[in-house]
């Protein structure tokens, strides 16, 4: 993720309590994703950004996790035809993954 | 016992300074590790302190080698270092010249234990893989749990003075020294084994591997010079002045293409160089000694060759790894190929 980004999600967790915000990704590659999701949960993987070794430990999916949560026209119109492209059993795959291994400790 | 002391050094990025727009900043030391540095200090335990990080842009190593290694170096005489951690780079170009440079210069400066990290194709890697334990990473930071935990196991090792395996076993890159191994079973023995193994279509291992070189067959000869259309590529940087399309002095991300039509020498007030690896004066004063425009008209004129093709291509062969020279000349050539060219010539620097 890059700095820019990192900054701003580090103010806001700090504004509002790293328990009241959710990241929603929507990364087209399931190891960008979840080098993303790891990033705001256990900190900056490459020790480079403003989040390094800031284990923030954010709820993060991505948005075709999300798929029941969303407004079926919304979904249809915003996100249907990444559906159809992506390698979504992957990227939910690796989702779970680093959710399972960073949020538990 | 007490800790191995070690300093670590960093570019401005993984610094956390900034970017390319900080790129020029003079080196500066900081207590204790910083970025990377904190995640191999969790990896080396007690036994190797990381007590200072020095941190410099990159674009300022590069550009004043010789002096910023010193300052460097001075940096790091404070700490009193019995180790250096460089890295890692990753296939950042600059940055990996400049950890091959600082931890050539620390070893020998202090006569110390020196590592880095960078992947095979960093053109640090080639240039300092001999005098330096330059361990095999990935290509981008996001190998960087892997670099940290193989850098981290070699620099122990180094550190309490063990003997290390093959650098295929140990993971870093050859640095072309040989060693005398007493096997069980005499030469011609193994060589049949091998033989064996290869008739069989079995894996088999070398114990001589060869370099590999890439061979690019010869072209046919052009057979009739009179009429065949001729372009110029160039690696030595040669582009409009202002440079336009802003090629990198050193290590290119891409390559220009620049219409020559009517242009019959090239001078100064409209061509220059934008090469950083040699002293630009000359090909400023007159770009025709890199690209020679000028006698290539004249033959034009003579007769000599049909016609110069009215595009020339130009990039900077300066610590361009072989991967991306190989993309842009692929790329360069695919074009040329369209625009019916018999011959191109390719002039370096």
């Amino acid at each position: 993720m890059d700095m820019a980004n990192q900054a701003r999600i580090k103010e806001i967790a700090e504004k509002y309590g790293s328990e009241n915000v959710v990241v929603v990704l929507g990364g087209a590659e399931a190891e960008s994703a979840g080098l993303t999701a790891e990033t705001v949960i256990a900190g900056d993987p490459t020790y480079a950004g403003p989040l390094t070794n800031i284990a923030l430990k954010l709820s993060v999916y991505h948005i075709l996790e999300l798929k029941e949560l969303v407004d079926p026209q919304v979904y249809e119109d915003q996100i249907s035809m990444m559906e159809m492209v992506l390698e979504v059993d992957e990227i939910v795959a690796e989702m779970s993954n680093i959710r399972d291994e960073l949020m538990k400790d | 016992m007490a800790a191995v002391r070690a300093v670590h050094y960093i570019n401005q990025f993984f610094g956390q300074i900034g970017g390319e727009e900080k790129a020029d900043i003079k080196p500066f030391k900081q207590d204790g590790p910083v970025g990377p540095g904190t995640a191999l200090q969790k990896a080396l335990g007690s036994e190797i302190e990381i007590v200072g990080t020095i941190i410099c842009g990159d674009t300022y190593f590069n550009e004043n080698i010789d002096t910023a290694s010193q300052e460097v170096m001075d940096l790091m005489a404070g700490y009193q270092p019995q180790m250096v951690i460089a890295g890692p780079a990753f296939n950042a170009g600059r940055y990996g010249m400049a950890c091959g440079a600082v931890c050539a210069a620390a070893a020998e400066r202090f006569s110390i234990p020196v590592i880095t990290g960078m992947y095979e194709e960093n053109p640090g890697a080639d240039l300092y893989r001999k005098q330096v334990y330059v361990v095999k990473t990935g290509n981008s930071a996001a190998k960087m749990r892997d670099a940290i935990s193989a850098m981290s196991k070699l620099a122990l090792k180094l550190a309490r003075g063990e003997e290390l395996g093959t650098p295929a076993e140990e993971g870093y890159l050859d640095k072309g020294i040989r060693v005398n191994i007493v096997f069980e079973e005499r030469g011609s023995a193994r060589a049949v084994e091998m033989l064996l193994k290869k008739l069989k279509g079995e894996p088999y291992q070398s114990e001589y591997p060869m370099p590999s070189f890439s061979r690019v067959t010869p072209r046919p000869p052009i057979k009739d010079l009179k009429h065949a259309k001729i372009a110029l590529v160039t690696s030595g940087g040669i582009v409009p002045k202002g440079n336009p399309d802003r090629i990198e002095a050193s290590s290119a991300s891409h390559f220009g293409r620049y219409d020559i039509t009517g242009i019959e020498d090239l001078t100064e007030d409209i061509f220059q160089t934008a090469h950083g690896g040699y002293d630009p004066v000359y090909a400023n004063q007159d770009a025709d000694r890199v690209l020679p425009i000028d006698v290539l008209r004249q033959l034009e004129k003579e007769g000599v060759i049909g016609s110069l093709h009215n595009v020339y291509y130009a990039t900077v062969g300066n610590g361009t790894s072989v991967a991306n020279a190989q993309k842009y000349a692929h790329a360069i050539g695919l074009e040329l190929a369209q625009e019916n060219i018999d011959g191109i010539i390719l002039t370096s620097t």
